[in-house]
């Protein structure tokens, strides 16, 4: 579903990623363990298209990026959710209608886009929320409302780039809780993380990346092997 | 595409950041004013040069012994020029009359005779007030049968064609500095107002928006901008003029097609400047 062939991208001054193979497949749960700067944004960046390899190619779903038309980008981030650190929420807009955004960038009808967003709502545990202001949220609400918007368009896949990095332990443990729930009906998971604490918490196959390289590749089993990074 | 939904985006956007809005339509507006002023300067000193040249004539004498049927086919003739407005027939008399009238002397008195001859009064068109247009048309005259001889203000149709060259060349070379500044501002100022909601375009991008989706609220909200502006810019400039023409200059002429033209260039200028700088946050 999601495939990388040798991938390396190169800005101005170093290697943000060298050689990287690796594939995820339909339905798994992945992380993306390393430190700061270690690759894990420009891989995700890489899948949603918002960057390109210098060098391989990249597999999501139909499109390669080697071939991919501008005018495809927009189709290919329809089927990827993607969820930040920093929530990237419209602070103008009530958490309802940030939710029922992401519906009507993609020209839904009105009609759907209520009972879809009232369904995310539901999924995500903002039900009671749905008319609150971003600023009025706490950081896990915040959190799940980005969530919600990630999955408005049924992407197979949800990418999310340090959730948890502005988030207190026990509202980092529910957002991870959260994205495993979203898993098990079927969506995609790659979660970009520093936090082992996270991975053994809730440990599913993880991808250690140092310095731009996939340094190894751990599996849900053996994540008590992770000590520190 | 929901049109509805891109349109109300529009007028949302202008409405949520209204102050940055406000600050874009006013500067657009001053810019406009400016530009107006300048073409409303540039309507008046043509008009002024053409009122001018509407005086300019050229008098073709006529032979003494040319007969009446003559006379009007001569006149059919240079009336049919395509320079040629007007042809009025002076006769002596007509000529010995005005005479009196401008010197105050009986000439017929004074000579025993009227020494004036008849004469055919040209008058140009004023797209044709160039001085080398005027030296054919009369040479085109004077090889015409029964005409005497031809004159005309040579002296004043090339003094007046020269200012009226460089006034043009001054007010068009300062026209186009101008317009030049006024893009930049304009462009400028909505850039801003696009920069302040970046998170927006992108978070659009993010969730699969296709570009023109992305656009759209944009572009239209650059010509609400640009509308706003331009009636503002507009009406100054119709005020300014009507307060010349009251109390300094009352010939001044207010071309009614100004007001349009100015709020066609605001929305026009409004369009183009939010489509170049949305167009920047829209790499891939």
């Amino acid at each position: 579903m999601i495939e990388f062939y040798n991938v390396s991208v190169k800005s101005s001054n170093r290697n943000l990623l060298s050689g990287a193979s690796l594939k995820i497949n339909k339905g798994e749960f992945v992380y993306l363990i390393g430190k700061t700067g270690a690759g894990k944004t420009t891989l995700l960046r890489l899948i949603y298209c918002d960057l390109f390899p210098s060098t391989g190619n990249v597999i999501v779903d139909k499109f390669s990026s080697s071939t991919i038309k501008k005018k495809q980008i927009p189709y290919l981030r329809r089927k990827v959710g993607v969820v930040f650190q920093d929530f990237k929420l419209l602070p103008d807009r009530n958490v309802y209608d940030n939710i029922a955004f992401a519906l009507q960038a993609v020209g839904a009808r009105k009609r759907a886009i209520k009972s879809r967003v009232l369904s995310l709502l539901t999924q995500v545990g903002l039900n009671h929320k749905r008319y609150h202001m971003p600023t009025t949220l706490s950081g896990g609400e915040k959190q799940r409302a980005a969530i919600a918007r990630a999955l408005a368009n049924e992407p197979f896949i949800l990418l999310a780039d340090e959730p948890t990095g502005n988030l207190d332990p026990e509202a980092s443990r529910g957002i991870v809780e959260l994205l495993e729930k979203i898993n098990k009906s079927g969506t995609a998971v790659c979660m970009a993380t520093h936090n082992y604490e996270l991975i053994r918490y809730a440990p599913h196959r993880t991808i250690v990346l140092e310095n731009g390289l996939i340094r190894r590749e751990i599996d849900s089993k053996n994540i008590s092997s992770i000590r520190s990074l | 595409m929901n049109l509805f939904f891109l349109i109300k985006e529009g007028f949302i956007g202008l409405k949520r950041a209204r102050f940055s809005a406000l600050i874009s339509i006013i500067s657009i507006g001053l810019a406009l004013t400016l530009l107006g002023l300048f073409a409303l300067l540039g309507q008046n000193l043509k008009d002024i040069f053409f009122r001018f040249y509407k005086q300019i004539e050229i008098e073709a004498f006529l032979e003494p012994t040319l007969d009446n049927k003559s006379l009007n086919s001569l006149k059919t003739k240079i009336q049919g020029m395509d320079q040629v407005e007007e042809v009025i027939y002076v006769s002596r008399e007509d000529a010995l009359k005005e005479f009196q009238q401008t010197f105050g002397q009986d000439l017929q008195q004074l000579l025993n005779e009227n020494p004036l001859p008849a004469s055919l009064r040209i008058k140009i068109k004023s797209d044709f007030s160039n001085p080398l247009i005027i030296d054919n048309l009369v040479s085109q005259i004077k090889a015409l049968k029964g005409i005497q001889d031809v004159i005309y203000q040579k002296e004043i149709v090339r003094f007046l064609h020269k200012y009226f060259k460089i006034g043009v060349l001054v007010i068009t070379s300062f026209a186009l500095i101008l317009l030049a500044v006024i893009i930049i501002l304009i462009f400028n100022t909505i850039r801003l107002t696009i920069h302040a909601r970046s998170a927006i375009i992108q978070i659009m991008r993010l969730v699969g928006a296709t570009n023109l989706f992305i656009k759209t609220p944009f572009i239209i909200e650059g010509i609400l901008q640009g509308l706003a502006g331009g009636i503002l810019g507009g009406s100054i400039v119709i005020l300014i003029g009507h307060l010349i023409r009251d109390i300094i200059l009352p010939e001044t002429a207010i071309p009614s097609i100004l007001f349009y033209a100015i709020l066609a260039t605001g929305v026009f200028l409004g369009f183009i400047g939010s489509t170049i700088s949305v167009n920047k946050y829209l790499k891939y």
